[in-house]
């Protein structure tokens, strides 16, 4: 509420003014976390109405996010940022429900695995209960389904089902007119997560055809394979999604090429730290100033810019350290850097890079 | 200054680098609880004296609005701000906690003060010529400077330093000295000249204009608890600071001894060099712990409410090295500072006459 009203042009001056803040909405955070944890301002903060357990090591998060929440698209993901031991963590999900249930009722439902030695993931199982708050950002993400609609074909792994969760479910309360068929590739059945709910939507949504494959239930593991996508006989006019770990989205990427699909038909969304692209060794690193802190470091090999300002006693501000949040945004006023995502190389001006992904080729310049 | 040889300052650094560590390691949850706290409570002081000072009109209650207002700021200036923006709770990874972005309430700009002070002056901690912090280019504080007719009126410039005392570190980088002394051209100093505009006309806008007018009918009670309240802080900080370099014992550098130091050497003047005092918790919390300047000299990026548990631990360390651990009550300490002041004023024929014709101070 207070957010909304400092959003006036004036008022928002007149607030950075008195606050010194350039966020000054959130001046009084700390004394209202204490009186409701609701009130804060820096984020939207959600409180968690409901664990489910999903599968042994998958829980479903019910949250009522604040109203002044702006809701989200089907396949979206959001921030959510939350402290623990001091130390205040960002980090990327898929929202799992549809906007449907944000839109009846003000909940969405974040759908999350336990990852070995993850650290927000598991203080997540662990420590967080229902009456407990988190924050929220804003959602954002291009994973969406296609206006008009054409015919789909999801090809999700693991945990990579969630916003295919939330795009089935919107599919099904439109009617969605074309057919839609989801590969849903698990390890086990156990490992299935909203299984119900797939089954559900699978027999009151007409064209859809769900298709689950357990990888690891055979001597021989059955990994994804070409039949599965020759029995889809429309493939190429298919918008295809892939949303899972790394080594099923590069086969699937390759099987597809195969057949034909073409890359401006397949659509991809990471939902665990990506593998770095294979960058080409020769010419990675270099001399790299942070200006602001008057610090010059040299550097070498594939390390980022985060892990050097790191390395040299900086303490940046991050977040994912994935690349998705940008919360470790800044200038880089000279030199050029790989995106460790796309292989990507910057131009050798001023822009903004997001320290985590970038790797310096050659001398940088970065205002930290 | 005590000397110890490079293996002896080797030893020295790694007996202080193993007191941050030990912190570093155990950086947390107890952190954020205690920054966290005393930020409530500056807002709360805060809120309350802006809203006490328009009931001015009753004397308890403007008593009670200046000292609230005049604390909110001291707290924010010595506990957070100052505190924030050495980075001692960037691990926090809260964005309006952060060393780079955090904005005080006083003049001086935070780069500005980035700057001069994390930069400047915890570089080069009491080099006579290089840290401007000593004596603030106003005052002669030490037989390295020489002597000038003006300043036997010192006393009155440090009178008038700490009255205005804001104003007089928000122009700090301005380096009057060298405009004077014409090694360097207003020209130079116009970006600098821009920002401290900016930002004196927001603190001035917000204490002096915007809330006196907000209440008009008492826009004279709220602009004098306003004015109060900036010159309780001014004179506490001002009190506070020159009890951490410029007390009897504390210790000047020259350039040359400086020149390529190692890092135990740094170490060495950062001790040497600052002074403590003693006194209760709220005197400390009040000083933004530079009451234990020393601990903060060494540690400047450590939490500054850890230095009370590690005192005891440098104090150990100086014992080990033979090095001398400047503190004192906080009357004593900053009478030596004043005795200081009064001394380096008067010629130095003068004043080694006062000193009783002994052998020249170890200063």
């Amino acid at each position: 509420m207070l957010a909304r009203v400092i959003q006036s042009k004036t008022i928002h001056w007149l607030g950075r003014q008195l606050s010194n803040q350039d966020n000054p909405e959130s001046w009084l955070d700390p004394v209202l976390a204490r009186i409701n944890p609701m009130w804060v301002q820096a984020y939207t903060p959600a409180r968690v109405e409901q664990v489910i357990q999903e599968t042994a090591d998958t829980r479903t998060f019910v949250l009522r996010p604040a109203r002044r929440w702006t809701g989200f698209r089907a396949g979206q993901h959001v921030n959510i940022c939350t402290e623990i031991d001091g130390v205040r963590r960002n980090r990327t999900f898929s929202l799992s429900s549809s906007p449907l249930l944000w839109e009846s009722q003000g909940l969405v439902t974040l759908t999350i695995k336990r990852l070995p030695g993850g650290l927000v993931t598991n203080w997540l199982h662990d420590q967080v209960e229902p009456g407990q708050v988190i924050g929220l950002g804003e959602a954002f993400g291009e994973f969406l389904i296609p206006e008009p609609a054409q015919p789909v074909l999801f090809i999700t792994g693991g945990s990579g089902i969630t916003p295919v969760v939330s795009q089935l479910e919107t599919m099904a309360a439109q009617d969605y007119p074309a057919p839609v068929t989801l590969l849903y590739f698990v390890r086990t059945h156990r490992d299935v997560i909203a299984g119900e709910k797939l089954r559900a939507l699978a027999s009151r949504h007409s064209t859809l055809r769900v298709q689950v494959i357990a990888t690891n239930e055979s001597e021989e593991p059955r990994f994804f394979r070409g039949e599965d996508l020759d029995e889809i006989a429309d493939l190429k006019s298919r918008e295809v999604y892939l949303c899972g770990p790394k080594g099923l989205m590069d086969l699937a990427g390759e099987l597809l090429h195969q057949r034909g699909v073409t890359d401006d038909r397949i659509h991809s969304t990471f939902f665990a730290p990506p593998a770095p692209a294979q960058l080409e060794g020769a010419g990675l690193g270099g001399q790299v100033t942070f200006a602001k802190s008057d610090v010059q470091v040299g550097s070498e090999g594939d390390a980022n810019l985060l892990e050097i300002a790191e390395a040299a006693g900086l303490k940046p501000q991050y977040g994912c350290r994935m690349g998705i949040c940008h919360q470790c945004s800044c200038r880089k006023t000279s030199g050029t850097v790989i995106n460790r995502l796309t292989g990507q190389v910057s131009g050798a001006g001023e822009e903004n890079v997001q320290l985590c992904i970038s790797v310096p080729r050659g001398p940088v310049s970065v205002d930290v | 200054m005590k000397k110890l040889n490079e293996t002896q300052l080797q030893e020295l650094e790694q007996d202080l680098n193993a007191i941050r560590d030990e912190v570093l390691a155990d950086l947390g949850e107890r952190d954020a609880r205690y920054i966290r706290r005393i930020i409530r409570l500056h807002r709360t002081l805060e809120i309350g004296g802006r809203v006490m000072m328009p009931f001015g009109f009753i004397p308890p209650v403007f008593v009670a609005a200046t000292a609230s207002l005049g604390v909110a700021k001291i707290l924010e200036n010595m506990e957070i701000g100052h505190n924030v923006m050495h980075g001692q709770y960037n691990w926090m990874n809260d964005p309006n906690l952060h060393s780079q972005t955090y904005e005080w309430d006083t003049v001086c700009t935070a780069d500005s003060w980035r700057r001069t002070h994390n930069y400047e002056h915890h570089t080069y901690t009491n080099v006579i010529g290089k840290d401007r912090d000593y004596g603030y280019a106003v005052l002669r504080l030490s037989d390295e400077d020489e002597w000038k007719p003006w300043h036997s009126l010192q006393f009155i410039n440090y009178i008038l330093l700490s009255v205005l005392f804001q104003w007089g570190v928000g122009l700090h980088e301005l380096e009057s000295e060298k405009l004077r002394r014409r090694e360097i051209r207003w020209r130079d100093k116009l970006p600098f000249l821009r920002d401290f505009a900016r930002k004196g006309g927001r603190q001035a806008f917000k204490d002096y204009v915007f809330f006196p007018l907000l209440t008009l009918p008492v826009a004279p009670i709220v602009l004098a608890g306003n004015i109060g309240a900036n010159l309780i802080r001014n004179l506490w900080s001002s009190t506070v600071i020159f009890c951490g370099h410029f007390t009897q014992d504390a210790e000047t550098f020259s350039e040359a001894e400086c020149e390529g130091e190692s890092t135990g050497h740094w170490y060495l003047r950062q001790l040497t060099g600052s002074s403590n005092f003693t006194g209760g918790r709220w005197l400390h919390i009040l000083s933004g712990h530079l009451s234990y300047q020393i601990e903060h000299h060494v540690f400047p990026d450590l939490p500054a409410h850890r230095y009370p548990e590690i005192s005891e631990k440098v104090q150990a360390v100086c014992r080990k090295h033979g090095i001398p651990y400047n503190t004192g009550s906080f009357a004593k300490q900053y009478g030596t500072v004043l005795n200081r002041i009064f001394r380096y004023s008067l010629p130095d024929r003068v004043r080694t006459r006062l000193e009783g014709g002994s052998a020249p101070q170890a200063i």
